[in-house]
């Protein structure tokens, strides 16, 4: 018998082998599908921009702001809250002020109401939390995404915001988010937007976002 | 510690893993905040600019400026291409101006002192008490009499209210240029009866003689004489010829078709002995000349003038051949011309040669500046030096009390020998309105900052006027940058400041005003009134579009309006021999630097970093000296200098040999040599006004600043000139490797 060769009666662990056995085969186990969900963790946040586990519907933000309210039932349009959208890089979040002009008449009564004029008499900001960005190294313009749809689709700007961000009116019905929670739909990653490109005839050199 | 290979991978894997694996984690909770404002202004759009009219008061002169804003912050400046005296062009200066706005050294808050003396320690307090303080300071005068306002040149409604202000409260005021200009306008007075300087249409001039005055780089107006310089050169008519007469070799001189060296102080006598060639070749137009001016030239004649001023006799006849039958002639003198014992004389008779060709009025002539629109408006005129000295024979005896400061940095800008660096001590009460400590400002016991350029309002009726009626407007184009620190800290405008201590102390300024806002839209009312002018009032439908216009346009014009002024010639005079102070064996000629003019600007890095356009000298202060002289006392660039002047006063300055400079002739930059002056400023380089001998204009008073001999030795240090030019040595030549030179083709090396 050369050496090495199974034995078969040698394999007869004894009881205390076989509790370090089951042991170290549970932790192995652990690891293995602790290393499945980190790889599952990262390369779908790699690929997707949101990770397919472990991510949270959007962020909490310090005010509820039902977008339902304002969009689906007073039919107030994108750009007018969204005021840069149409006119720079940014589409910006409304400046508090531009709030209170309905507000300071309307919605005596509700939490994030009475917190948002608290805070703008106090002449102090609100600290929204961003759901959507493009790292920095990417000049991303509103303006010119919107003109582009806009004039070829022959819609209003305001009809072209959902080509990337989802629905948001109805984001709470569409993907069961809670509190008026705005969540990033798309990946919003370099292929993205290249497929994106490609599929318009729009430039993909280098310096049309990396500059 | 060594790291070997093997432990570097593992460090770079191990990163790189972790890299990726926090990637997915997400960004940053602060990378993802985003404030909204609690209120934007309807016309801020992020990445998209503003540009707003202001304008910038310089010296004797302004510029029409637009500044560019991006959300609310200054961030470029250009020339306001409406502006009647720059048209679009603009100066190094007022680019700087952002920085003036930046500056990391801004007083930011009123302060009081609490150390010695330009110990530099003070204390922050409020406007509220600050206000109080100067108010209780002029409620314990002794004598009103006592109380003196220091203030550079000021026009326009500032003025008006600092007239005001000095008026109703019985204090005197008195105005302070470190290099004044009292010379000038007392010449131009003389010559004209014009108390404001005339515009010169060097755009249309086919000659022009310059005296002295480095017109295109620092004198009165520079940016409007480029401008105009540039047409003179390349506009619409034939190229004009410049000839330039001056004992330094300045950047005008640099520029003109010929450069006439002249002993200082002898440029007067070279225009006489112009004026006597003309004469006598019956070339003189008499039209404002009477027989006894003219037999006031006869003494000047081209052998004897020839034989002091060192001009030969054929430069003199050919200039007065040319200046006589060149179609618009046009004569300048300024700056080192009149910075002599007989400064005054040397104008009269320069400016006269204006006459000689009578050339007022008429295109590539003088055009006269008319009276403001607004009476009370037009800017006040220069203190000279002689007053300047008895104001600090006072101080010496104690017979001032207080002393209030805007713009007028005295320390600085007097001679040492004067004495008030020994016997400021004396004043019980120095306040400075100044927003960044000065020579001045930080010996003073309260400090109220104003507000800077770009954060203020103003109206400006420049004492160089572009020969029709104007009144720029200055509105603020950012907020106050210490606006956030609050109602009772941060700056004020100087105006607002006058006119809320006045009614502290309950004394009516009579503006019929609040603020100096509201003084100003009253003036714009009255323009609006006039019905008249480039921004015509009776297109306006209302009074507020008017003033939206005039802010948009930066001021109010009228290119019709021009002046008809008719005036006594007050004749010639004769030109004394100049007189020098102390018994050095070179003449020192300060002159202004083109990146600090008097010295104000040295606290702006921009203006340090800004090559002297001759020796392209930055940050220090060096000496221009015949190249030949330096060699025979030994002397190389960069040698350490002292320069001594005969009463024992003395700076030093870096060597700068050049051929250009005439033997026996010393040219050294003023503006620096700050004791204080911010981080960029304080104790870098000489100040050579401080060694000026007292040597004075026997009739109108002005410092005869061009006037010291001094001595020089080099103190056997060396110290590299920081400059552009030839700061990239050349490239080691190989002589294996020839570079081979082709022309037409041909190789005459054949390889």
């Amino acid at each position: 018998m050369l050496p090495g060769d199974f034995e078969f009666k040698r394999l007869k662990p004894s009881k205390k082998q076989m509790i370090l056995l089951s042991i170290v085969g549970f932790f192995g186990l652990l690891v293995f599908t602790g290393i499945v969900i980190v790889l599952t963790f990262v390369l779908t946040a790699w690929m997707n921009g949101q990770p397919i586990i472990f991510a949270n519907e959007g962020p909490e933000q310090p005010i509820v702001f039902p977008h339902k309210k304002h969009v689906e039932e007073l039919g107030m349009d994108c750009t007018f809250c969204h005021r840069g959208v149409d006119k720079e890089a940014a589409a910006h979040v409304p400046t508090t002020g531009l709030c209170m002009t309905c507000h300071s008449a309307v919605g005596d009564g509700l939490d994030g109401i009475t917190k948002m004029r608290s805070l703008y008499e106090d002449d102090r900001s609100i600290h929204w939390i961003r759901v959507h960005r493009v790292p920095d190294h990417v000049h991303f313009v509103h303006e010119a995404h919107i003109r582009y749809f806009s004039e070829k689709e022959g819609v209003e700007a305001s009809a072209v915001c959902s080509k990337c961000h989802g629905d948001v009116a109805n984001m709470e019905e569409v993907h069961g988010t809670e509190d008026g929670r705005v969540k990033q739909v798309e990946p919003l990653k370099m292929g993205h937007c290249v497929d994106c490109h490609k599929q318009h005839n729009a430039p993909t050199d280098c310096a049309t976002c990396h500059y | 510690m060594p790291l070997t290979r093997r432990q570097f991978l593992t460090l770079m894997g191990g990163s790189a893993g972790a890299a990726v694996l926090f990637q997915a984690c997400g960004i940053p909770e602060k990378e993802l905040l985003i404030d909204s404002s609690v209120e934007m202004p309807e016309d801020l759009v992020t990445g998209l600019d503003n540009w707003y009219a202001t304008t910038f008061q310089d010296g004797l002169s302004s510029q029409g400026i637009v500044v560019r804003i991006m959300e609310g912050r200054a961030k470029k400046v250009e020339g306001n291409t409406d502006h009647p005296l720059n048209r679009g062009a603009h100066s190094a200066q007022a680019e700087a101006m952002l920085q003036a706005l930046y500056h990391p050294d801004r007083i930011s808050s009123p302060l009081v002192r609490t150390g010695t003396r330009g110990s530099g320690q003070f204390r922050e307090i409020s406007w509220e008490d600050a206000i109080s303080r100067l108010a209780s300071v002029f409620d314990n005068l002794s004598d009103s009499n006592k109380a003196l306002m220091l203030s550079d040149i000021v026009n326009g409604n500032e003025k008006l209210i600092l007239d005001k202000f000095v008026s109703t409260t019985g204090i005197r005021q008195v105005t302070f240029e470190p290099v004044e200009h009292t010379n000038l306008l007392k010449a131009v007075d003389h010559v004209f009866g014009q108390k404001n300087i005339p515009d010169f249409d060097i755009d249309n001039a086919s000659l022009i003689l310059s005296f002295g005055c480095d017109f295109l780089d620092t004198w009165v107006s520079p940016t409007r004489y480029s401008r105009g310089y540039g047409e003179f050169r390349q506009g619409h008519h034939h190229r004009g010829k410049l000839i330039h007469i001056e004992s330094r070799f300045s950047t005008t001189a640099a520029n003109a078709d010929e450069w006439v060296y002249v002993n200082p102080g002898t440029e007067g006598m070279v225009a006489m002995s112009i004026m006597h060639e003309m004469a006598s070749h019956g070339e003189i137009d008499t039209a404002h000349f009477s027989q006894a001016d003219l037999s006031k030239i006869e003494k000047y004649t081209p052998e004897f003038v020839s034989s002091i001023s060192g001009v030969s006799v054929e430069t003199i006849q050919h200039i007065a051949e040319e200046f006589s039958h060149s179609d618009h002639s046009l004569a300048i003198g300024g700056d080192s011309a009149s910075a002599h014992t007989n400064g005054l004389q040397n104008l009269i008779a320069i400016y006269s040669l204006n006459l000689a060709v009578n050339n007022i009025g008429k295109s590539g002539g003088l055009i006269f500046n008319p009276e403001p629109p607004i009476t009370g408006l037009e800017s006040n005129q220069p203190n000279s030096s002689q007053e300047l000295m008895t104001i600090v024979d006072e101080i010496k005896s104690g017979d001032i009390e207080l002393l209030l400061v805007k713009d007028a940095d005295l320390y600085y800008g007097l001679p040492d020998s004067m004495g008030f660096k020994n016997n400021y001590s004396n004043v019980p009460m120095i306040v400075s309105f100044g927003n960044m400590m000065d020579d001045t400002t930080s010996i003073a016991d309260l400090i109220l900052p104003q507000n800077s350029l770009f954060e203020d309002w103003g109206t400006d009726v420049p004492l160089a006027g572009p020969g029709y009626q104007t009144v720029g407007f200055q509105q603020p184009v950012v907020r106050p940058y210490f606006e956030s620190r609050g109602q009772n800290l941060g700056t004020k405008g100087f105006s607002d400041v006058l006119m809320t201590t006045a009614q502290v102390m309950n004394v009516d300024l009579e503006l019929g005003a609040d603020t100096y806002k509201d003084v100003l839209q009253n003036t714009a009312r009255e323009l609006y009134e006039l019905n008249r002018g480039d921004i015509n009032g009776s297109k306006y439908s209302s009074f507020q579009s008017f003033w939206n216009a005039l802010l948009a346009r930066g001021g109010w014009w009228d290119h019709n309006y021009k002046s008809d002024h008719s005036f006594d010639f007050g004749g010639l005079v004769d030109i004394s021999e100049p007189s020098f102070h102390g018994n050095g064996s070179f003449h020192l000629i300060p002159f202004y630097s083109s990146a600090f003019h008097d010295g104000k600007y040295a606290y702006l890095p921009w203006m340090q970093n800004l090559p002297d356009p001759l020796s392209t000298a930055v940050w220090e202060t060096w000496v221009e000296m015949n190249y030949k002289e330096a060699e025979s006392m030994n002397i190389s660039e960069g040698d350490v200098i002292e320069i001594r002047s005969s009463n024992g006063l003395m700076i030093k300055a870096l060597a700068w040999p050049n051929p250009a400079t005439p033997p026996g002739i010393l040219g050294v930059p003023i503006g620096q040599g700050h004791r204080d002056g911010g981080r960029y400023s304080s104790g870098r380089g000489s100040n050579v006004l401080s060694i000026l001998g007292l040597n004075f204009d026997s009739q109108t008073g002005a410092l005869a600043w061009s006037a010291t001999k001094v001595n020089i030795t080099a103190s056997g240090e060396n110290i590299r000139l920081p400059k552009l030019e030839n700061s990239v040595p050349d490239f080691p030549r190989d002589e294996h490797n020839h570079v081979v030179e082709i022309t037409n083709g041909k190789s005459d090396k054949g390889h």
